[in-house]
Formats: structure tokens, C-alpha cells, sequence
């Protein structure tokens, strides 16, 4: 009873309206950090599938360091101590860039994976007509690539999606935040905010698997 | 004048030395078959002549440029140089269609009116125009093959190499395969080198055959001279196995 008592009063206009504020900066730097990771991985993906004498081993190696951290780290990192070599970002810029560098290792991962999935065979077929490497990889390799990469790539952005709220570390106003400003006014409220954010991280991630599932129906 | 010409050259791979010292030249025109046991050096051999493999040393001249040398732009050989394949490599992503135009658009910037035009020839010349829309998952193997062959054709190449294009077929299959390429044979301007165990299709098609072992050239004969009387013994010998059957 108590809990559904302070659910009205935790549900006010102005607390939805906080609240829904806080998902839409969730969900823009999920966007802005789902475009730019899928850019710079599958440019990554493609330098170390490629073999390119000492760069692709030199991109393995940052891959490999990056991967290794924990999310978290890179955030501070770009919040707190890049200024100290004279780079001062603004706290949604940190998290976009924290987020980005993290997630563009994980996607270069799948990438690679995802291009010495394809059979040898379609890279020898293009070569021999005349078309460059480029142009096979663009045309023949990377389309049929990112066939198989949809499952891991969406997975990967979903949680993408749930690793904003560590921003929250660095007092980005996203969903996760605004949620503890909430139910900081009023104790009462705990439950039903993290039950109705719960809701929102859910519909947000689902409607990204939905997706994926989508894709694969259209593409199989 | 020659089209293909081999000098002195020598293959590895690690330790393995898979061309031993070979000297092979083909003329514009002419129709050769390369055959051996299997692990012979046959498929290097021939996947050496558009830059598959690379070679360690020698010379190798293909239409008259020096793939041995790094200055050579590989694509430009390759232009004029088709390859089919054992295992056919028809893009998966793409209908018959687009496989076949693709590599024109792309590389000879061929007009698209006169791309299609082409491909739709060669597909009815390959007998498959009611495939123009097909994906190659929905071919069959022999189906692939042509598509394939109609595929490095319409590059127009001065040359096309075969590496064994009917041996991963069920063999109601090859009939047609071989057909096509009979046909392509039949062009006197066309430079073909075939890897096959087809012996019928060789004593039928080939100016000359070229027997292979152990990544050496033994026999370089006229097709009668190979098929009645060769002078290596190995050849002899391989000759009287397949022959048996």
C-alpha cells in the first residue's frame, strides 16, 4: 500500500517529464556512439583482418589494451584526466568519446570475426576479375560480413545502451542519474523509479533486439 | 607470339617447393590442358599465371607483362586474364546477374545499357537466361559453373585459366560444363590453359597437354603425340591408370 501510495506522487508530471529527459540523453549518446563505434570498428575490423605489415599488428595491439579495461576507467580517463594534458571536453563529449573508443574495439573484434567467417573463395573470385581489394571488400566481403555480424553487433549495442548509466560516474543527466535525483527527494520513492527506469532501459534494449531479429528475417 | 610464358621458375610454400624449375610457354590462341596426380602442382601452376600465387623466382610473362616484378599492376593482367574456379566463387550477395556485370562496371567502366546487354548474351549463351534473377544459392553446381564461366567472360579476356571447373560437379552435371567450354575453345583468339581429369574433353579440345609430378613439368606434347606416345614414363604410367577406368 505504501509503495502504491508513493507511486503517485513518484510518478508527477514533472518527475515523468525529468526522467523522460534523462532517457532521451541516454538514448542520444547511445545513438551518436552506435554510429561512430560501427564506423571506426568496422575500419578497425577491416585494417586488422587485413594484415597490413605492422599497422594491423600495431591496431591489434590497441584493440587488445582497450578491450581489456574496464568501461569505467575510460570514462574517468576522458573526463578527469584528459584535462591534464589540455583537453577539456564537456561531460556529454567525455561520455560520447569514452563510450565510442570502447565499443569501436569491441566492434572491430566482431567485424574481423565476421570477415574471416566468409569463405576465402569470394575474395580469389573478385581478385581474379580485375577488381581491386577495395572493391572486393566492399562490394562482395563486407555486405555478406555483416550478414553474419548482425546478431553480435546488436548484442554488443544493447549493451552499449545499459553501459550509459556509468556515466552517471561523471554526473552525465542521463536516465540513470536523474532516476537517483528522484528518489533522493523522496526515499519512498526507490522502488517504483528503478521499477519504472527498469521499464524504459527494457523497452529501449528490446526494441533493439526486435530489430536484430528483423534483419535477420529480411537478410536470411 | 606467346601469351603466357614461364621461365625458370620456382615455387614455395615454407620448405615445400611446389614448381620445380618450369618452363612452359602458350601461345596466343591456343588450347592447352595441364594434367598429373592431385598435389602435382597443377593448381599452383595455374594460379600462379594471374597472381593467386606468387612466385620466388623466375620469370613469369603474361600478356606481356612481368608478374614477378612489383612494379606490375597486378589488376591489369587480371583484366585480360579470367579464372574459373573449382568451387565456382560466384558472389553469394549477388543475383546471377550482378555477378556477371559486376567486375565490368567496376573495372572497365563498361555503359550499363551495354553491361547488361552483354551479360544477358552470356547468359543465353552459357543457356541459363531464365536465371538472369537467380541467386547462386538457388543454382545447381553445373548451373554455377556456367554462370562462372559467363562471368570471366564478359571481361572479353585475351585468356582463361580452368582449375579443375568440373571436378566438385555430380557428373550429370558435367556435360554441360564441358560444353561450354568446348564451345569457348572452338574461338580461335582465346588463350585457354585447363586443369582437368577430363581426358575425353582433352583429347577433344587440346592443341597440347601438359603432364605434371612433383611440381615438375614432365611432358609438353601434341595431344596425339601425348595420348598415343609419351615419352615420360611417369606420364605412361599415370595415362594407363586413369585410362583403365
Amino acid at each position: 500500500m505504501i509503495i502504491l501510495s508513493s507511486m503517485f506522487s513518484a510518478f508527477s508530471a514533472d518527475n515523468l517529464k525529468y526522467l523522460l529527459g534523462g532517457l532521451g540523453i541516454t538514448i542520444l549518446v547511445s545513438v551518436v556512439s552506435i554510429v561512430l563505434s560501427f564506423v571506426i570498428g568496422s575500419i578497425l575490423g577491416v585494417i586488422r583482418y587485413e594484415k597490413i605489415p605492422y599497422f594491423s599488428r600495431f591496431v591489434g595491439l590497441i584493440i587488445d589494451i582497450v578491450r581489456n579495461l574496464p568501461l569505467l576507467l575510460i570514462i574517468f580517463f576522458t573526463y578527469f584526466a584528459l584535462p591534464r594534458f589540455g583537453v577539456h571536453l564537456s561531460i556529454l563529449t567525455s561520455a560520447i568519446i569514452a563510450m565510442t573508443a570502447f565499443e569501436s574495439m569491441m566492434v572491430a573484434e566482431i567485424i574481423r570475426g565476421g570477415l574471416k567467417s566468409i569463405d576465402f573463395g569470394q575474395t580469389e573470385g573478385a581478385r581474379s576479375t580485375g577488381m581491386s581489394n577495395a572493391q572486393t571488400m566492399w562490394h562482395i566481403i563486407l555486405p555478406q560480413a555483416y550478414k553474419t555480424m548482425i546478431p553480435p553487433l546488436i548484442s554488443q549495442f544493447i549493451s552499449l545502451v545499459k553501459d550509459t548509466s556509468l556515466a552517471t560516474a561523471i554526473v552525465l543527466p542521463e536516465l540513470m542519474y536523474r532516476a537517483q535525483i528522484v528518489y533522493g527527494q523522496d526515499n519512498t520513492y526507490m522502488v517504483p523509479i528503478l521499477l519504472l527506469i527498469a521499464a524504459m532501459y527494457f523497452v529501449v534494449n528490446y526494441g533493439l533486439s526486435l530489430l536484430a531479429k528483423w534483419f535477420d528475417s529480411k537478410l536470411a | 607470339m606467346s601469351m603466357i610464358e614461364f621461365k625458370n621458375v620456382e615455387k614455395y610454400y615454407g620448405d615445400f617447393h611446389a614448381l620445380k624449375n618450369v618452363n612452359l610457354s602458350i601461345d596466343a590462341g591456343e588450347t592447352v590442358v595441364l594434367i598429373g596426380p592431385s598435389g602435382s602442382g597443377k593448381s599452383t601452376l595455374i594460379r600462379t599465371i594471374n597472381g593467386l600465387e606468387e612466385i620466388q623466382e623466375g620469370q613469369l610473362i603474361v600478356n606481356g607483362y612481368d608478374l614477378h616484378d612489383p612494379k606490375t599492376d597486378i589488376n591489369r593482367i587480371r583484366k585480360n586474364v579470367g579464372m574459373v574456379f573449382q568451387h565456382f566463387n560466384l558472389y553469394n550477395n549477388k543475383s546471377t546477374l550482378e555477378n556477371i556485370m559486376l567486375a565490368p562496371r567496376l573495372v572497365l567502366k563498361r555503359d550499363e545499357a551495354e553491361n547488361k546487354k552483354v551479360a544477358m548474351e552470356l547468359l543465353d549463351k552459357v543457356g541459363l537466361a531464365d536465371k538472369a534473377d537467380s541467386m547462386p544459392s538457388a543454382l545447381s553446381g553445373g548451373q554455377k559453373q556456367r554462370v562462372a564461366i559467363a562471368r570471366s567472360l564478359a571481361m572479353k579476356p585475351k585468356a582463361l585459366l580452368f582449375d579443375e571447373p568440373t571436378s566438385a560437379l555430380d557428373p550429370e552435371m558435367i556435360g554441360d560444363v564441358l560444353d561450354v567450354m568446348k564451345d569457348i575453345a572452338s574461338d580461335s583468339d582465346m588463350t585457354m590453359l585447363v586443369v582437368t581429369h577430363e581426358m575425353n574433353f582433352a583429347k577433344q579440345v587440346a592443341d597440347r597437354v601438359i603432364f605434371m609430378d612433383a611440381g615438375e613439368i614432365l611432358e609438353d606434347s601434341t595431344t596425339e603425340k601425348f595420348f598415343t606416345n609419351p615419352d615420360d614414363p611417369r606420364a605412361k604410367q599415370f595415362l594407363s591408370q586413369v585410362e583403365r577406368h
